[in-house]
Parts: C-alpha cells; structure tokens; sequence
C-alpha cells in the first residue's frame, strides 16, 4: 500500500519544541508545552486530541495565524515563526491550504470565484486563475457545478469545493481542520476518500486536525495531543497493525454474537 | 491593479446582495448630494438671472431716476385741493453731469403720464418719450421694424415704438401686421414704426421696463406737454411737472463708475438740497453687493448641506461597523486563505466608498428632481453646471473615504483567530 506513493525525504513542517502559553492577568496558562513534530513531503498526518489538549492552539500556529511563545517552525526550511503581519498573510496565502469544518465558502460568490479567492490574493491574473478553477473543479469531480451558488449544493460538495479551493495555489500542505465534523458518515467517508486519492494518487501533503479517536486506513502518521504534549505517536506500521487487531476483535465479536 | 478591479466587483456583490439596506443606508448621503446639488442649481440659477437683470441695466451705466419726494406734514390726499407738484431731474443737471469728467452721454427718458387707449379701455401703458441712443443704452433690441431716426426727432413726428409687452396687450395673438399700423393716445395718433424687445422685463426703478413702454421721441413728447403731466384724481386736478424721469448715464470706462457715481451724488445733494426728489441705482455695485450676498448664501446654504452629509457619514460608518461584525467569519477566512490586512480594509473602504458614491449619483438626480420642480412651481430657474455635479461626485466619495476609514481599519484589525471562531 505504501508502495504505490511517495515519500520524500525532505521535510515540509519541523516544528521544534513549539510552546505557546496564554497570559490572563496574571495568570499563565500554558498551552502548548514543547511539541516537536515533522510532516514529511507527501505525507498524511493526523494530529488527534480531544478539546483542551491543544490542538486548535497547534492548528492556529501551523496555519500562521498564530505565533509560538517559544519555539521554531520550519516551512520548507524557513524560520516562519517570528514573521511580520504581511510576510504571514503571504505565505499562508501561497503555501498553506486551509479547510475548515463549516467549509467557510462565500454563500454570494459562485462556484468557480469561491474556488478562485486564494489566487485572487496570490494577485495571478484572471484568466489564469478561471482555467485552474476549471481544473481543480474537476479534480474534485464538480467540474459542472461552476456557475452554481455554495447554497445550491450539498454539504459534501461545499467540502469539495474548499478542498479545490486550498488547493488553488499549489501549497505547499493541506492543513484540514476537522473537515468532516458537520458530514453524515457516508459523506464523510466520501471525503475522506477525495483526501486519501489527493495523497496517494496525486502526492498531496496533508495534515488534519481532529478530534476524532477512529483510526483510519489514510493517514501515514498519527499524532496523539493531550494536555499541550505529545501523547503518543503511531506510524504507519503501527496504524496497520492497529486496524487489522481492531478488525479481528470486530470479527470475533461478530461471531460470538451468532 | 488587478486586485483593485475584484475588489470592485467583490464590493458591488455585497452591496446588490442587501439592495434595500445599501439604498437605507446611503439615504442619508442622497439627501445631502441631492441638497447640495438643489442648492447649488437654485442659487446659481437666481444668481444668472439676478446678474441678467443688472447686467441689462448696462455695469457702464450710472442710472439716476425722479423720486417722489416724501410728503412731510402736507397730507394731500384727504383734501380738495388741486395740487401742482414740481420734483426731479431737470436739464439743468444734464448740463452739470455732462461736464464732469468720464461721462460719455446722458441719455434722458421722460414719461408723459398720458392715458393710452385701446378701443374705449384705458390701459396702464406709459407713453414716453426718449432721446435717440435710448435704444443702444438700454440695451434693448428691434425685434421687428425699425428705429426712430434723426429726422424723427427733428420734426416731432408721430410716431413709436413699442415694447413687446405692449403689443401683447394692444393687439390680438397672431396680428401680423402690426409695424405700420396706429395707436392712439387722447387725442393723438402714432404710427407704429418699431417693435423692441428687452429679455430682462423690468429693469429700471420708479419707471419700469421697456417692454411695457411706447416710446417717442423725447421732442414729440417735450411738443406734446413740455414738461407738464396733468391728470385729474377724482375730483381734483393734479399737475405734475418733472422735466425729466430718468438718465442713463453712460460713464466711457467702467473703473470710473466709483468715482462718477460718487460725484454725481455729491452734485446732486448739492443742488436737490430742499428734498431728496431723486435716486440713483449702480449696477456695477449691486453686481459686487449681489455677488456677496450670494457667496454668503452659499456659505450658509453648503453648511447645511454639509451637515447632512456629515450625518449621513456617520449613518453608514454606523451600518459598516455593523457589517464588520456580522461579516467577521468572512473577515477571517479570507485572511486565512491569505488575505492581506491591507487587502480587507481596501475591501471595506471601496464597498463604503462605492455605496456614498452611489448615493451620490441617486442624490444628483434627486437634487436635479428638486430643482426642476421647484422651478415648475415657482417658475425660479435653476442651472445645473458641470463642476457642480462633480463637487457632488466628489464630496460623496470623500465622504465614503472619511467615514469608511474606521470600519475598514476594524476589519482589517480583526484576530483572524476569534473571528474564524465566530458563528
């Protein structure tokens, strides 16, 4: 399975001993309390926690809109922690694709313009921006919903949408937070397989943000936040092996409730 | 560039997306732009005909006209008594006035108060008799037919010309035939020789406009009754004697107009010592005075306009706080996909600029309604010039850059963080 997709050696995100603690008055609150961490070219990475461990924290500094107290973030080798207001906006906009949970499209924008704001901001010219909002449409199989309105279409292809957006400028990551929080099971899944092929078939880099403890066959790595630390850490190997023991107690249990 | 010209079309989106709210929240710009540009139009308006009017009278002219002196202590109208009345100019201040330096020519117009008939009616038209360059000093025109000539003067004869009012009044709509034809005066006949027009109707104090004049020449008239007018009032007989009724001082370079008028004031307080039996109207100073009552009224009348824009700036810096409020998701996730802080607040600066803009452009066309109605009812004209409607334009895009700058600062300002937080 793994055979099949590239991993480079060369690292997108190095995150290194990333603090982050919030002052109230006096008081400290320490948030994030050293989070060392790598996502690898092409790789599906799953940061998982539940409410308080810090993820939205972690999720905020990784997609710049947050700076560490401490600590550094390296993307593609660049000390992007410390950065001016500007310099931020401009890499968030090039190099970073966001995803939300709500989707967060434009309601009045069509299809096609929602698709093209991130290379509105990158400043690429409009006949540009109209063939690659055309191509990644398709891409996430809605190529004939262009004209069409966000309210017109279903949760799952407003998701779609988002992620043609996100990937409107060729970033450097995908960084997904919770993306199918507010999708059935089947449409999540459905996306959840759109991010699985934009991975393995199409070389993608993801991280995903979730609170969700169920294992899934996509990621290549999984890390466990709780209480500001990295609890643990499973790679693929162990994911796998993880799943299949999960799938034979499923299967004994299936038997013994015949 | 480019990012300007999505900024746009993004603006106009928002603001077509809530038309009812943008046209409520710019109502307050149209209600200013549309009473800047009323104002404007009204007194431009008043100020050109007002200007039209004095500018008629001639700026090179020095106007001096008899004045019924006040009656002081004499009641005449309660008794029976006949009375012989004597006031005015008289020739005697022709020859004065014409000596003093820079005075040109006086032309003299003198009215015979004689009863004008037509059929068996009497009508209100004055019979007056004038001198020769009359014509040119008034700055009237021939509309039809011609001029008296030098031989006219020369040999009293009787003939006229008539004010185009006059004609109206003496004969019927569509009487073509009206140069050739007689009027008659008491006992007297005149050809009609002439028809003359003046744009500006009544122009001159205590005599009025030639338009309602029928002129003769002044030696016909001095002929006719010297400078006697005697009519009678009731049973009483009134004799009046005033030489002349008018001078149109003609002064041979307006930068002496000051100067002249002052001298002939002097001359005359000298020599009409006993009453004040005349007057004396400048145009060029009622130009100078009118232009400053209306830079004034101007003042006072943009004041008020500016007021009402400045709260209907604050109406839609109001509305735009608001917005940034409702729209802080936006605001957010458009700085997450990479949105410059600079690129919101341009966004909100151009959308609130684009609705002040656009109310005023509704407020011009409110402001040309106003106008035009009022100059339906009242008949008062206005002008709409060029750079009134581009003050307009301008003051409301200003308008949107000054009370837009705050909101558009709060949005640009918001923590991408909180507000994508937001529901």
């Amino acid at each position: 399975m793994a055979a099949d997709k590239a991993i480079t050696g060369d690292d997108i995100v190095r995150l290194i001993d990333i603090r982050k603690t919030y002052i109230t008055g006096e008081l400290q609150v320490p948030v994030l309390k050293g989070i060392h961490a790598t996502v690898r070219r092409g790789e599906f990475v799953g940061f998982i926690g539940t409410s308080g461990s810090g993820k939205s924290t972690l999720l905020n500094i990784l997609g710049m809109l947050d700076v560490p107290t401490s600590g550094q973030y390296f993307l593609e080798d660049t000390e992007v922690s410390q950065l001016s207001d500007v310099d931020q906006a401009t890499i968030r906009n090039r190099k970073i694709g966001f995803i939300f949970q709500s989707f967060n499209l434009f309601p009045h924008l069509s299809v096609e313009e929602n698709i093209e704001v991130p290379m509105v901001y990158g400043r690429i010219p409009g006949r540009i921006r109209r063939k690659r909002a055309l191509e990644l449409a398709k891409r996430v199989g809605l190529g004939h919903r262009l004209g069409h309105k966000p309210t017109q279409l279903s949760g799952g292809e407003c998701q779609r949408i988002a992620i043609a957006r996100a990937l409107s400028n060729n970033p450097a990551f995908i960084l997904a937070d919770e993306p199918t929080g507010n999708l059935d099971e089947k449409t999540s899944n459905e996306i959840m397989d759109l991010f699985h092929e934009l991975n393995r078939g199409q070389g993608v880099t993801i991280v995903m943000v979730t609170h969700n403890p169920a294992l899934g066959p996509h990621y290549d790595t999984i890390i466990r936040l709780r209480d500001g630390r990295i609890d643990d850490r499973l790679f693929e190997w162990e994911i796998r092996e993880q799943e299949r023991q999960a799938a034979e107690k499923a299967a004994k249990a299936a038997e013994v409730a015949k | 560039m480019m990012l300007v010209r999505d900024l746009f079309k993004l603006s106009l989106h928002n603001l077509l997306l809530h038309k009812v709210r943008s046209i409520l929240t710019s109502l307050g710009v149209i209600f200013g732009v549309g009473s800047v540009i009323a104002m404007l139009a009204i007194s431009e308006g008043a100020k050109r005909s007002a200007l039209a009017q004095i500018e008629a009278m001639g700026v090179d002219k020095i106007i001096l006209f008899s004045k019924r002196p006040p009656i002081d202590g004499r009641s005449e109208s309660s008794d029976n008594a006949s009375v012989m009345e004597r006031y005015g100019l008289n020739s005697r201040d022709v020859n004065n006035i014409l000596k003093m330096d820079n005075v040109e020519r006086i032309t003299g117009v003198f009215d015979t108060r004689k009863k004008v008939l037509k059929g068996l009616d009497r009508t209100d038209l004055k019979l007056v008799g004038c001198d020769y360059e009359f014509l040119g000093d008034s700055l009237a025109r021939i509309e039809k037919g011609r001029w008296f000539t030098p031989a006219d003067f020369k040999n009293d004869a009787y003939v006229c010309v008539i004010g185009k009012n006059v004609k109206r009044k003496l004969f019927s709509i569509g009487n073509t035939d009206i140069v050739g034809s007689t009027i008659r005066v008491e006992d007297m006949v005149f050809r009609i020789i002439g028809i003359i027009n003046n744009e500006y109707g009544t122009q001159y104090p205590e005599i009025g406009g030639q338009n309602d004049m029928i002129l003769i020449p002044m030696t016909t008239a001095r002929a006719l009754c010297k400078d006697y007018t005697f009519y009678r009032e009731g049973r009483n007989y009134k004799i009046t004697r005033i030489e002349y009724d008018l001078f149109l001082i003609k002064v041979n370079d307006t930068s002496y107009i000051d100067n002249t008028s002052k001298r002939v004031a002097g001359y005359l307080e000298k020599t009409h010592s006993e009453t004040k039996d005349w007057g004396m109207v400048v145009p060029l100073e009622l130009l100078k005075q009118m232009e400053q009552t209306q830079n004034i009224f101007t003042i006072v009348m943009g004041s008020i306009a500016g007021i009402s824009l400045v709260v209907g700036g604050i109406g839609i810096m109001n509305i735009m706080l608001a917005s940034v409020y409702e729209r802080r998701k936006e605001i957010g996730t458009r700085r997450a996909l990479g949105a410059q802080k600079s690129d919101i607040l341009l966004q909100f600066l151009i959308e609130t600029v684009f609705l002040t803009s656009i109310g005023g452009v509704l407020g011009i066309l409110l402001g040309v309604g106003i106008g035009s109605t009022i100059t339906y009812y009242t008949q008062m004209p206005t002008i709409y010039s060029a750079w009134s409607i581009i003050l307009a334009l301008a003051i409301s895009s200003i308008t949107g850059v000054i009370f837009g700058t705050y909101p558009a600062y709060k949005a640009a300002q918001q923590n991408p963080i909180t507000v994508l937080r937001a529901e």
